[in-house]
């Protein structure tokens, strides 16, 4: 479990210093698969039988392979590729992600003191407000969509240390969820794109009366 | 009792109608109308009853009271429904003016075929009942949803012509308004409600608010009630929602409705406030002669005739106002028994205001559905064309000016009546200036309002035509004649034997908490200013020997003069010699000159003068004037308010400036501050 956080870490912060969509979209896609090795070390830890099972595989089919691979082809059919504006902007996300690890572990030291899943707790708040922080800080539609997911992928992690394993049925509608929102976000921002040829998101400013 | 829920379920069966299929759209209004009318018979007839039994007139079979004597008493899972003499005052008022007007609806609601006519029969019925049922309602919380629906029931029906632009303007500014007013309400609800065991009205009544707390308690009931019954600087909403509305919507909401604010204003201040601090009754006397005095000289400008009668309607509601406030200044310096005669006064005045308002919106839809226009100064000579309506509205105007044998001047004399007893009785020398100060104010005012309403009958019956508009006019159809007659022959009867009125209306007052002492109401109409310790006399007004009087000094004029042939002299008026041409009368807006000099530093007119051709200094002009008066509250007060709002909402703009990524950051430092806040 120590590794996979360590690991998870290292790709959450990574995350934060990649601007380049393709590149972008692998750490994503690396992401979660960590998460789902989680899912299979939770899962088996806990019980055995499809129960066991279903949570990670679910997550390696739609969060490693269907999700990433959606917005890699959408990555291919735009054309602008780069965040325009860089350097400053990896530096401060780098290190707000730095803060939100402290705070992740200041605030489970407070409200869960002695609990075992310490730093996989830490790890879950770290990715919330990373992914948080990257929709914010961030400009282009498809890198916010990438941590929207970062986000959620988070809240997942959380869910599944603190309630053991969810029913079947919520984690199936977690699942839905996502997939779902991923697939309007690849619409809209395919349409975006169309539009205003660009995915620059401030443009949307335009918009308003 | 049973008759009032009677009523209620024909009302609801009426609201029905709104329901029908279209094609049968012209007999769902005539039901619903009649259905209204019935109900409104049915709940004039049982608060007339009740108020008769509490005279002394002996119970009729068959008739069942609540307890304590209460009209009604019934509640139902937290709703209410009491009625004492105070509310059957309005019921009465209600009553009378719902039956009147549903009538006149009948024909007059025609002209709305295929225009929504089934929803304004529906919601007539709906907003009859919501007035009916916050005159009922028993308790704080059943009082706020009715009035919430009156409010609401009568913004639907101003904005029924909402095809033009202004009605829609109108119709928000009215709704704005009244939930401002509504507000105000519910904070005087909240105030007095958390100090007393529950939100019944018997409970309210022994409220234990205190100190600081309870003058803004009474201050936002004044605001509320002030506001729903158009008093001067809350009155922007009304003259521009009557002309709006439907001309009977416009009778209903003004006979009606603004006295319904004055039920809730004197159940605020006889049962849960009470009139012990002076400054009250002060202010609600001085808002309401400013109103009257004010009302009325706005009233004078208007050349829109619903326009006039709207701001007619504030100055009859600062009368009402104004003598409530006397009233509540004699309770306060222990002259209980002469407050009955203001009273008395009040309820009398809202009841005629109640038929005569009525009547004379009643016939200005008339002459809106004659000749398709409010503007008085398109009107004249219409008495030749539509004779019944002319002398309905001559009636009416008279009445609004007070003139003797009418029913306007029994509530407005009673009401001089015991401003000169407030100066006579208390005896400090600042009430004497003051009420010298409310003579002349109420002085101007009557003269005023003889002026207005002079100047709105001439200008629309008699002289000669002023556009093309008046060829097409022709006379009412029956059912808008039988509802203008009806009102018409009320003022004069009622005028002329005001006694059953006078003693209804004062019977209200001796029951409930007030328990003042029920006068002789001989000596409140019939005697004059005598000896004040001797309780039998009161006031001075007796129409009957009036008329009398009248009577004689005609019949001497006429013996006198006959013969002489001085009073008949047929002739063409001269006119330096020329014919005189239509175009050479007084026009309405020629007639209130003089006043609009006299006036100029409130008034503020604005006139622009633009030459369209000017080939010489004295002839060969063509001239455009234009002439407008404009509210000085709003331009003053509302419009100001009105650009800060505008400002500071600009503010807002800071916050939301249309960016996705910002709004996400408030997410986020919101989540942050809360996970902080959490763990500290």
């Amino acid at each position: 479990m120590e590794y996979l956080v360590v690991l998870l870490i290292f790709v959450v912060f990574l995350q934060t210093r990649i601007m380049e969509l393709k590149r972008s979209i692998l750490c994503l896609a690396a992401q979660s698969g960590i998460i789902a090795g989680a899912c299979f070390a939770i899962g088996l830890g806990a019980g055995s039988g499809l129960h066991a099972w279903l949570p990670g595989l679910l997550t390696i089919f739609v969060k490693v392979l269907f999700i990433p691979g959606a917005i890699l082809r959408l990555a291919g059919k735009i054309t602008d590729e780069r965040e325009i504006v860089s350097d400053i902007n990896v530096n401060y996300s780098t290190m707000a992600a730095a803060a939100f690890l402290v705070f992740g572990y200041l605030l489970v030291d407070h409200l869960l003191p002695g609990t075992p899943g310490r730093s996989i707790i830490a790890a879950s708040i770290l990715m919330i407000m990373t992914g948080l922080a990257l929709m914010v800080m961030r400009k282009r539609a498809i890198l916010q969509m990438i941590g929207l997911i970062t986000l959620e992928n988070g809240i997942y992690l959380l869910g599944l240390l603190i309630t053991e394993g969810l029913p079947l049925v919520v984690e199936l509608g977690v699942f839905l969820d996502v997939l779902i929102a991923v697939v309007v976000l690849v619409i809209l921002t395919n349409r975006m794109s169309l539009s205003f040829m660009t995915t620059d998101t401030t443009v949307m400013k335009k918009l308003k009366g | 009792m049973d008759f009032l829920f009677l009523a209620l379920v024909l009302y609801a069966m009426g609201a029905m109608t709104m329901l029908w299929p279209k094609r049968l759209e012209m007999a769902a209004h005539a039901i619903g109308m009649v259905l209204a009318a019935a109900a409104s018979a049915l709940t004039f007839l049982a608060s007339a009853t009740y108020l008769g039994t509490m005279c002394g007139w002996g119970v009729p079979a068959g008739m069942t009271l609540g307890r304590f004597g209460a009209l009604v008493d019934i509640g139902w899972s937290g709703y209410t429904l009491v009625a004492d003499g105070w509310s059957a005052a309005f019921l009465v008022i209600t009553g009378l003016a719902g039956t009147i007007i549903s009538l006149y609806g009948v024909d007059y609601g025609k002209a709305y075929r295929g225009t929504g006519i089934r929803a304004l029969s529906g919601l007539w019925n709906l907003f009859l009942a919501s007035m009916v049922l916050v005159l009922l309602a028993g308790d704080g919380f059943t009082f706020i949803l009715a009035w919430e629906v009156m409010a609401l029931v009568s913004f639907l029906l101003v904005n029924h012509e909402s095809k033009k632009k202004e009605t829609v303007h109108a119709a928000y500014q009215y709704m704005v308004m009244t939930h401002l007013g509504t507000a105000a309400i519910l904070i005087a609800f909240y105030l007095i409600g958390s100090h007393s065991p529950s939100l019944l009205f018997s409970e309210l009544a022994h409220n234990t608010l205190e100190g600081p707390l309870r003058h803004v308690a009474f201050a936002a009931a004044f605001i509320g009630f002030a506001l729903k019954s158009g008093l001067m600087p809350l009155h922007v909403w009304l003259p521009n929602a009557h002309p709006a509305a439907p001309s009977h919507v416009s009778a209903l909401m003004s006979g009606v409705m603004l006295k319904v604010a004055v039920y809730g204003f004197g159940r605020f201040v006889f049962y849960f406030l009470g009139m012990e601090v002076f400054a009250y009754g002060l202010i609600v006397m001085l808002v309401g002669l400013f109103s009257a005095f004010l009302g009325v000289l706005y009233a004078s400008m208007e050349k829109d005739m619903k326009r006039i009668l709207a701001y007619s309607s504030v100055e009859n509601m600062g009368i009402i106002f104004a003598t409530f406030g006397c009233g509540m200044l004699l309770v306060q310096t222990g002259h209980g028994t002469m407050a009955m005669v203001a009273f008395t006064a009040v309820l009398v005045h809202s009841l005629s205001h109640s038929i005569m308002k009525g009547l004379l919106f009643m016939s200005a839809g008339a002459v809106m559905h004659a000749t398709g226009s409010k503007n008085v100064e398109l009107m004249g000579a219409l008495a030749k064309k539509m004779p019944a309506t002319a002398l309905f509205t001559l009636i009416g105007a008279m009445s609004l000016s007070s003139l003797p044998f009418t029913t306007g001047l029994v509530g407005e004399w009673m009401a001089l009546q015991s401003f000169v007893t407030l100066g006579w009785q208390t005896g400090t020398q600042e009430l004497r200036l003051l009420v010298i100060a409310a003579f002349v104010l109420m002085g101007l005012t009557g003269a005023l309002a003889l002026g207005c309403f002079v100047r709105l009958f001439g200008v629309v019956f008699l002289g000669r035509r002023r556009s093309a508009l008046v060829l097409k006019a022709y006379e009412m159809p029956f059912f808008m004649l039988l509802g203008m007659g009806i009102e018409a022959l009320l003022i004069l009867v009622l005028g002329i034997f005001p006694m059953p009125m006078v003693q209804l209306m004062q019977a209200s007052l001796t029951g409930g908490i007030m328990a003042l002492p029920m006068v002789s109401t001989d000596a409140v109409v019939w005697n004059g200013i005598g000896d004040f310790a001797n309780a039998a006399s009161y006031s001075a007004y007796s129409p009957f020997m009036l008329m009398m009087l009248a009577l004689i000094v005609t019949a001497i004029l006429a013996f006198v003069l006959e013969g002489k042939g001085l009073y008949v002299q047929k002739d063409v008026t001269w006119n330096c010699g020329t014919v005189p041409t239509r175009r050479q009368q007084y026009t309405a807006t020629g007639f209130s000159k003089p006043l609009r000099r006299a006036f100029d530093y409130i008034l503020k007119p604005r006139k622009e003068r633009t030459f369209l051709k000017k080939e010489h200094a004295y002839f060969g002009r063509s001239v455009h004037y234009n002439l407008f008066i404009p509210d000085q509250f709003t331009e003053k007060l509302y419009v100001p308010v009105q650009h800060l709002m505008v400002r500071l909402s600009a503010l807002l703009h800071l916050l939301q400036q249309g960016s996705v990524r910002l709004y996400i950051g408030y997410t986020m430092i919101a989540m942050v501050a809360v996970l902080i806040w959490g763990v500290m």
